[in-house]
């Protein structure tokens, strides 16, 4: 919900309460007002009476419109009694409250009951009143704020929004993007612009020497270990040398073979994870499965593995070539080294669908955990278990939907693009 | 073949310069780009080793300068950044080959000597070892002259031991050779294995003698008959 919405709404809701109550104190304070004129107006009736009776003394009780005046046979106090009572009315032909005064009047010795009363203008109708003028009142209000609220999203908050604008278009990759916020004589935007332009700049320079650092590890890693494999190269080529020495020294050499691997391949992860393969182009997958097949072939002969391939041609993928090779390298690079000898592998690429399955042994392992880096069915084996984690990250990468299922020896793996 | 190795690590320096030595070769020594620039203007060489990490600088810029003065001279980019764009920057700004740390030693060897062959003209086309001879233009093989009918691999094989052939050459550092990374080491040992089984057999079919020796079981070496 927009801002400016959620702000009107609120002020729609409390300027709504206020009006109701505002509404029931006027209705009181009018109210107050209206019974004090009116007691007055009787009062001024009452006394007005009272000249008539000093001056024609009646005897009989006088009954005029709104005034009965009847004289008292005993003498009684003077008082004035108000109240509220219900007449009807000559021309609504209906009940109506009036407002009654009751009073003892003496008059040289002689006491008489003197009531009057009168229509006072009627509690509904001042409620009416009120409600119709609170009403319109109320509604030209909410006209006015949502004018000023359209008007003030967008002058007010107009550089907010270009500020907005902008970082949308703020990117990590890209080192020499600076970001403009547009000037504003607004302290908060002011600000706000000022704390974006010096977090965006921090983000990059952090990302910049993370990427840095990543990198430089993997080469600081590459740069030793070149060092003793060259120098395990002089030693084994030394004269006088056990068969267990040479030995010793292979398997030395092995391990740091592995260990280059390892870095060259939490490399490639970080780099991916970095979105650092952003050449992107039209790539021939068709292409790419089928020299790949062809440069496996002499491990699937060597491994004695039937295969049934089915490429259909020039399939086209928008995506950097590196990551597609490194994709389909790893995903036969697997299906070989994880099957028997002479066993299968069928592998078939369609317009939407890569799908490659092989025969081998059942997993030892959740399949659910099958793309975790470091996973291996054989925590001895010579692979480090990275080359289906780096499949995923890279189908992760370009939205592609991966599955694996298992099925009578069968590992298929299924890649939707 | 005169080598300059432009590389900051000296003890990796001086295996690869020992290394070339003993094969014959000329091989100097720049630790930084200042003094690989003086030693270039100052004499001739055949073949360029490039780090691209140094010191003083970036190897690149040797590079472009080489490619300005000598553009004979080979090229070999050693680096340990296994990047990409940097491999296709350094091949596109004319290096010959790339070669990323760690490298095995005959790997090098190997590189270069094609390098130097390709860049030279009326270099050597022929190399061999007794009878065995392998013609580097055809990449075809002959014992006693006759020719061996090899697969594409055999060759790679045979040419790889015959270029290194005063070394051991481990089953890891022909694996890597023949198949580069995509191999899984276990299996590979048996792959490298067959290969040579296949080899041996088609050069003594062919009459000729099996100098390729098994060493205790990780690598091989070419021997003379004693």
């Amino acid at each position: 919900m927009n801002l400016i919405v959620r702000i009107t709404i609120l002020f729609v809701f409390v300027s709504l309460i206020v009006f109701i109550v505002g509404g029931v104190i006027s209705y009181r304070v009018m109210m107050r007002e209206v019974k004090y004129e009116q007691q007055r107006f009787l009062e001024e009736r009452l006394e007005r009476m009272e000249g008539l009776i000093e001056v024609r003394k009646p005897t009989d009780t006088i009954k005029w419109s709104k005034l009965i005046v009847v004289p008292l046979s005993d003498y009684r106090s003077e008082k004035r009694v108000f109240s509220d009572t219900l007449v009807m009315h000559s021309q609504l032909n209906r009940l109506e409250p009036h407002l009654r005064l009751d009073a003892i009047k003496n008059v040289d010795s002689s006491s008489y009951s003197i009531s009057l009363y009168d229509v006072i203008i009627e509690e509904d109708d001042i409620k009416d009143g009120l409600t119709e003028s609170l009403t319109t009142m109320y509604l030209i209000l909410l006209g006015a704020v949502l004018i000023i609220g359209f008007a003030a999203s967008f002058f007010i908050l107009r550089p907010f929004n270009l500020t907005l604008a902008q970082i949308r278009k703020f990117s990590l990759r890209d080192k020499d993007q600076k970001l403009e916020f547009p000037k504003s004589s607004v302290s908060e935007f002011k600000r706000l612009n000022k704390f974006l332009t010096e977090m965006t700049d921090k983000v990059k320079s952090d990302y910049r020497s993370l990427k840095e650092f990543s990198e430089n590890a993997s080469h600081e890693f590459q740069t030793p270990i070149a060092i003793i494999q060259s120098k395990l190269e002089v030693l084994m080529d030394g004269e006088n040398l056990t068969e267990e020495q040479v030995e010793q020294i292979s398997y030395v050499q092995n391990a740091m073979r592995r260990l280059s691997n390892l870095s060259n391949s939490l490399a490639i992860l970080t780099k991916i994870d970095n979105k650092e393969f952003i050449n992107v182009s039209e790539v021939n997958v068709s292409n790419v499965v089928s020299s790949l097949v062809e440069e496996f072939k002499e491990l699937l002969d060597l491994k004695s593995l039937s295969t049934k391939i089915n490429i259909e041609e020039n399939q086209m993928l928008n995506a950097d070539e590196v990551l597609i090779e490194l994709l389909f390298t790893n995903l036969i690079n697997n299906a070989i080294r994880h099957n028997w000898e002479g066993g299968e592998i069928h592998l078939t690429l369609s317009e939407s669908q890569f799908r490659i399955s092989n025969t081998g042994p059942t997993l030892t392992f959740e399949p659910n955990e099958l793309f975790r880096r470091f996973k291996k069915s054989n925590q001895s084996a010579q692979s480090m278990g990275l080359g289906l984690a780096i499949v995923k990250k890279i189908c992760d990468f370009y939205d592609y939907r991966i599955r694996y299922e298992y099925q009578n020896d069968n590992h298929t793996i299924n890649i939707d693009f | 073949m005169k080598l300059l190795l432009v590389e900051d690590q000296l003890e990796l320096a001086k295996s690869v310069k020992n290394y070339f030595v003993a094969e014959g070769d000329v091989c100097e020594i720049a630790s930084d780009t200042k003094r690989a620039v003086e030693k270039l203007f100052a004499f001739h060489y055949d073949l360029l080793l490039l780090d691209l990490m140094l010191p003083d600088g970036d190897g690149m810029s040797i590079l472009e300068q080489v490619k300005d003065n000598w553009p004979d001279m080979g090229v070999i980019i050693i680096s340990a950044k296994n990047a990409l764009d940097d491999k296709l920057k350094g091949l596109e700004l004319g290096a010959d080959d790339y070669l990323p740390k760690p490298f095995h030693l005959a790997e090098l060897n190997a590189r270069s000597k094609a390098v130097y062959r390709r860049r030279k003209e009326g270099g050597q086309k022929k190399i061999g070892f007794n009878e065995i001879e392998i013609n580097l233009e055809t990449r075809e093989a002959f014992v006693h002259e006759q020719m061996l009918e090899l697969t594409r691999k055999e060759y790679d094989l045979l040419h790889y031991i015959i270029v290194n052939q005063k070394r051991l050459l481990t089953k890891q550092a022909i694996a890597e050779h023949l198949w580069g990374d995509y191999m899984d080491t276990a299996d590979s040992f048996d792959f490298v294995y067959q290969h040579i089984k296949n080899m041996r057999k088609k050069i003594v079919e062919a009459g000729g003698k099996d100098y390729i020796k098994t060493v205790y079981g990780v690598g091989y070496k070419l021997k003379q008959e004693e």
